[in-house]
């Protein structure tokens, strides 16, 4: 198995994640995913492409360097993402009720393993 | 008619969607023929609503025309476009001392200046308000004396967001304003205060990024089935960041070093808010 | 942004709204301009139009010596800006986007937001009879009111 395949299994092993992706940053295009039915895969990679670069620009311009983990909460679930080397991100999707926590370990883990 | 402004004026008839008009407007304004350098920038400005360049020229046609209401919405607009414009950050830095507000004036040359650092006329500018800005330091922070600026500027604090107390969103927080910043949906900041020891004070850089977070945000929740957003954090190795969104039309960011775990900033960020949600409803 | 036909304008400005294009242009697959956003120069859309419609006839043609089907886009990537060209069907026959926009926005992005726009301009289409065959004579003056049109000469 892959070293991507490896990732995306072990993130959506976590319980409530509902799908996870990995994107090109600078493209926001899928290069691997693992998702339930109803996830527009493409469209997650778009938009949480784009929200990672917004957010890395501000976080260097505010002197803090580059992210290693961002989440963006919201009424119905939560997108999870860890940057990785080589320009690509580990995205993840969740429920509500994810354990948001477990899935930070594991991605912040795999993402390390992308260098 | 000199001969510019003839060629200039054929090519604009010839084909009257060329970016032409920009130079056209700017050498009539420069010629003092303001009411056919605001016809000419206007008419660009129809047909290219999302062109800084023409935002700017209006601005500063309508400036030299005294009304400078107007010239501050043409600029605002320029940087809704372009948050780092230097020119529309210099326009609304003198509108800021025209009506004597000096230290918006002085703020808004300080971004000017991080945005250009090759313009020698900012820093000469800006040491010259600055030691204005002492001499009046024991006086009343700030007085305007331009009805129609203060009238039509309604977005804009009237007094300067660094002070303590109720002038800041932030004032009543027991943590103070630092690693703290609201900022409006043109990314503009609105309080709070961002300063290192490195850099010296960030706010406005920072917040320039910040522009249309809240609408990207919300885009990729609702496009992706997960309803309306919440909260964004951010982890680093140098620090963390919450960003949230105390009105559809503000963003704050809330900064704090690794020390503090990411769930205490969250608390912070959400108290930060509330106090801002106040001031909002007080200001407006 | 310019269009000739009204049901156009409100999907292609969702599009730039999202998408952050710079320039964008709609044609049919003969090259007749459909709409505009960004150009400044009449010359510069109808060179557009011409090569894109070229362009993606030529892809087609290379995807049919393949045995593919034909591809859905084709973007090149430039240091400073991007292009991507982009053939889909609809109600009034096969049309292309070519789209030119910049490291603000990604291909993803644009690609996303495309094929948004292209369901809806699907849907809104008026579903009319199909026009009369264009006669080589009345070609140069249609070309000629479509760019008088996009450029608000009319």
């Amino acid at each position: 198995m892959n070293p991507a395949q490896t990732a995306l299994d072990r993130v959506t092993r976590v319980p409530g994640v509902r799908g996870a992706l990995i994107l090109s940053a600078a493209d926001g295009l899928v290069i691997a995913e693992q998702l339930m039915d109803g996830i527009d895969g493409r469209a997650a990679a778009a938009l949480a492409g784009s929200l990672v670069g917004r957010l890395t620009r501000t976080a260097r311009s505010a002197g803090l360097g580059e992210p290693a983990f961002l989440q963006l909460r919201s009424e119905g679930g939560s997108i999870l993402a860890a940057p990785g080397g080589q320009e690509v991100v580990l995205v993840a999707v969740t429920g509500p009720e994810a354990n948001v926590g477990l899935a930070r370990l594991e991605m912040l883990d795999a993402a390390g393993r992308f260098d | 008619m000199t001969d510019n402004i003839r060629s200039l004026t054929s090519r604009l008839a010839e084909e009257p969607s060329s970016l032409a008009f920009l130079e056209l407007g700017e050498t009539l304004r420069q010629r003092g023929q303001l009411e056919a350098a605001i016809k000419v920038a206007r008419g660009g400005l129809n047909r290219y609503p999302g062109l800084a360049d023409a935002h700017d020229l209006v601005a500063r046609i309508l400036s030299d025309q005294d009304d400078l209401a107007g010239a501050f919405d043409a600029w605002s607009d320029a940087l809704r476009l372009d948050p780092l414009r230097t020119s529309a950050l210099k326009g609304i830095a003198f509108l800021y001392y025209r009506a004597g507000d000096v230290l918006a004036a002085v703020e808004h040359l300080e971004r000017a200046a991080e945005s250009d650092p090759d313009d020698e006329s900012i820093p000469r500018a800006l040491a010259r308000l600055r030691s204005e800005a002492r001499r009046s330091a024991s006086a009343p922070q700030a007085t305007k004396t331009s009805e129609t600026v203060e009238a039509r500027s309604a977005s804009v604090p009237e007094e300067s967001t660094n002070g303590a107390g109720s002038e800041s969103p932030f004032g009543a927080l027991e943590e103070g304003e630092q690693g703290l910043l609201l900022v409006d949906s043109n990314g503009l900041r609105l309080g709070g205060t961002l300063t290192t020891s490195a850099e010296g004070e960030m706010g406005d850089r920072v917040a320039a990024q910040l522009a249309g977070l809240s609408r990207e945000a919300a885009r990729a929740t609702r496009l992706l089935g997960l309803g309306a957003w919440h909260s964004i954090s951010v982890e680093t190795p140098e620090g963390q960041l919450v960003l949230s969104a105390p009105t559809a039309e503000t963003v704050l960011l809330a900064i704090r070093d690794r020390s503090l775990p990411m769930a205490r900033v969250g608390l912070l960020a959400e108290r930060a808010a509330r106090a801002a949600r106040t001031w909002l409803e007080r200001e407006a | 942004m310019r269009a000739l036909e009204p049901w156009v304008i409100d999907p292609l400005q969702t599009f730039l709204d999202e998408s952050s294009a710079r320039l964008t242009l709609l044609m049919t697959s003969s090259g007749q301009v459909v709409a505009q956003h960004g150009f400044s120069r009449s010359l510069d859309v109808m060179t557009a139009a011409a090569l894109g419609a070229g362009i993606v006839a030529s892809t087609d043609e290379l995807a049919r010596l393949m045995g593919a089907t034909r591809f859905g886009a084709l973007v090149h990537h430039g240091a400073r800006q991007s292009c991507m060209l982009s053939a889909f069907g609809t109600p009034r026959g096969r049309w292309i986007g070519l789209v030119v926009f910049g490291p603000e926005t990604s291909v993803g992005i644009v690609q996303l937001f495309f094929d948004q726009m292209v369901e809806q301009l699907v849907t809104v289409a008026p579903r009319e009879h199909a026009p009369a065959p264009m006669l080589a004579e009345n070609f140069e003056g249609e070309l000629n009111a479509s760019l008088k049109a996009l450029f608000g000469r009319q």
